[in-house]
């Protein structure tokens, strides 16, 4: 009795110790990669945002406390950049909420040639920031871009769209949403069709009319996945580099050089590699506190589905 | 009030929905329809004002991208048929092992319980969102100390961890939809833990593999910013190549739009075979999980 209870408690602790094992094995190669691709780096960041530092002389490191941030925080330049890219996300975001959930909902619908339509519209999604970048840019010239001439022959006036500060943040606007929206309609669309088609009938009976069954049911029932899919683009254009480079060129001036731009220009054009760590860490700490959000209704969002 | 009683705000409001709907379809599909039309232009045509829609379709474009014909070895080719190879080479490196340690850490992720799961979790996504600009600053020290700078494989070590979160979240999702029965069956019945990991939940999460491929694959494709700062000749992949295409003419927009199609090709492909699990990519593996 007693060996036997014993041989099934070392039959336990054996399984328990393999168990521990293959969760060692398992995760070490991604905690790996991750530790010195990310944690490294970071704190490595963090560490260099303490000095007077540039790539090109390695060597001389002068420790200087907190003056990179200092300087970084007192430069209207480093503001003008936060208010550029604060607007080109409000703008992004906000126009492809509306639309993605305007088109996800016309769309929920089954109809014949759905999956076509559906894989068609998804395809700017597809493509490599850099080539939206370079295809907007190249419709946007302002001579013999099919912008401006479709413009120009229903009688509007030709838009210089890439050499006026304002419009250049416009154009940027309709690329990210004209990329970014199929992502918004791919998961309103899921959102709407999840949601149980007794609810509505329960209405129809009450007689509700479609705007209240809309803003009351369906808005509702989809806000956890559409915040979501906010998050998310919320993060992706605060961070937006790739699309710059190519459409703009952070042109005309600095007038569309998003934060992400001046880490970039900060570190690889100027060489200021302490003042970049300093501005990354500040770009960091902005990221990491939406992701946090993210990832908290992210997991109530796997809790109920 | 019937529903059968259409008003004329009813017929206003279908016509302005149908209108509305029809703006957005040639918002979204006429810049693609103008950028596969362009990729066969010549330099002539590219120009022309009004902008033509009927040409005789020039291929140097493509010639260049693949690296045939007499485009190929003129001035003015940037030879990006190198950047292809060198794409194709790390984009596939990357995913195999991105997808592979994925997998092993989502299947641990969603079995198990360990102290700071939580914030391994965290941790693990938040790579996913990191701003590539705000790492590079250091990779591009850190690569040139340790020679990696240029280099395929210094490209396919960000590949990886690049898309290693994404992975891990994805698989995690689909280690979730296989019931914990099969493994406890299993080791009831004397197998190994491991056996039951390799010999039966494995096989059951072949497709959710493969749609994790496709997604890490169109993300290490598509991907700029670590490629063009972290290689300056030889490892160029496609997408760096492109924003460094100039001719004496400035961009040459063929070539660009030429290697933008190219580009996009094998993402539809991946796009179409991954196309039922392309919710649950989209969002960490959290929705869409049948």
């Amino acid at each position: 009795m007693s060996t036997q209870s014993h041989t099934a408690r070392q039959a336990e602790l054996k399984r328990q110790s393999s168990g521990r094992l293959m969760i060692f094995g398992f995760l070490s190669p991604t905690l790996a990669i991750l530790l010195f691709m990310v944690a490294y780096p970071i704190f490595s960041l963090v560490y260099y945002s303490f000095f007077n530092f540039s790539a090109l002389r390695q060597t001389t490191m002068k420790p200087i406390g907190l003056r990179n941030y200092e300087f970084l925080l007192s430069d209207p330049q480093l503001w003008e950049r936060f208010v550029f890219t604060g607007k080109f996300v409000f703008i992004c975001v906000t126009l492809q909420m509306l639309i993605g959930i305007f088109v996800g909902y016309q769309l929920q619908k089954n109809f014949k040639g759905r999956d076509i339509v559906f894989t068609a519209l998804m395809m700017p999604m597809m493509l490599s920031p850099v080539v939206v970048g370079f295809l907007w840019r190249y419709m946007l010239n302002s001579e013999w871009g099919i912008v401006n001439f479709l413009l120009y022959s229903v009688g509007l006036p030709k838009v210089d769209w890439l050499g006026q500060a304002n419009a250049a943040l416009w154009a940027a606007a309709a690329a990210d949403t004209w990329m970014w929206t199929p992502f918004i309609i791919l998961l309103a669309t899921a959102a709407f069709r999840g949601i149980p088609e007794t609810i509505y009938e329960a209405a129809e009976v009450d007689g509700a009319s479609p705007t209240y069954k809309f803003f009351r049911i369906t808005l509702p029932m989809a806000a956890p996945v559409l915040f979501i899919a906010l998050i998310l683009r919320l993060i992706d254009s605060f961070k937006q580099y790739d699309l710059f480079v190519a459409l703009t060129g952070g042109g005309p001036g600095t007038a569309t050089e998003t934060v992400s731009f001046a880490v970039a220009k900060t570190a690889f054009s100027y060489f200021y590699t302490g003042e970049a760590s300093a501005l990354a860490v500040i770009l960091l700490v902005i990221i990491i506190g939406l992701s946090m959000i993210l990832v908290r209704h992210l997991q109530k969002l796997g809790e109920r589905y | 009030m019937s529903p059968s009683r259409t008003t004329t705000f009813d017929l206003v409001s279908r016509w302005l929905i149908f209108g509305l709907l029809a703006v957005y379809t040639l918002y979204n599909i006429g810049p693609v329809f103008w950028l596969v039309l362009s990729s066969f232009k010549s330099r002539m045509d590219l120009f022309a004002m009004p902008p033509k829609l009927f040409f005789t379709p020039d291929f140097s474009g493509y010639q260049s991208v693949f690296g045939v014909g007499a485009a190929a070895n003129s001035a003015s080719s940037v030879g990006v048929f190198d950047s292809l190879v060198n794409s194709i080479i790390v984009s596939v490196s990357g995913t195999t092992l991105a997808v592979a340690f994925g997998t092993l850490a989502g299947y641990v992720c969603s079995r198990f319980n360990f102290i700071g799961k939580g914030d391994f979790m965290f941790f693990v996504l938040s790579t996913r969102m990191l701003p590539p600009v705000a790492v590079l600053v250091f990779y591009h020290l850190m690569f040139a100390r340790l020679g990696l700078a240029d280099t395929r494989f210094g490209l396919t070590l960000v590949s990886i961890f690049a898309n290693v979160g994404l992975a891990t979240w994805i698989m995690k999702g689909f280690f979730d939809g296989v019931p914990k029965e099969v493994e406890q069956i299993a080791i009831v019945n004397g197998y190994t833990r491991m056996y039951a990991f390799t010999r039966l939940v494995l096989p059951m999460v072949k497709g959710g593999i493969a749609a994790t491929a496709g997604f890490c694959f169109i993300f290490a494709w598509n991907e700029f910013a670590f490629a063009s700062i972290l290689t300056t000749t030889q490892a160029k992949t496609l997408p760096v190549k492109i924003s460094a295409a100039s001719g004496a003419t400035g961009l040459e927009w063929t070539q660009i739009c030429a290697a933008g199609v190219v580009l996009i090709i094998p993402v539809l492909i991946f796009f179409y075979l991954i196309r039922k699990h392309l919710l649950m990519g989209m969002t960490f593996g959290v929705l869409g999980r049948r």
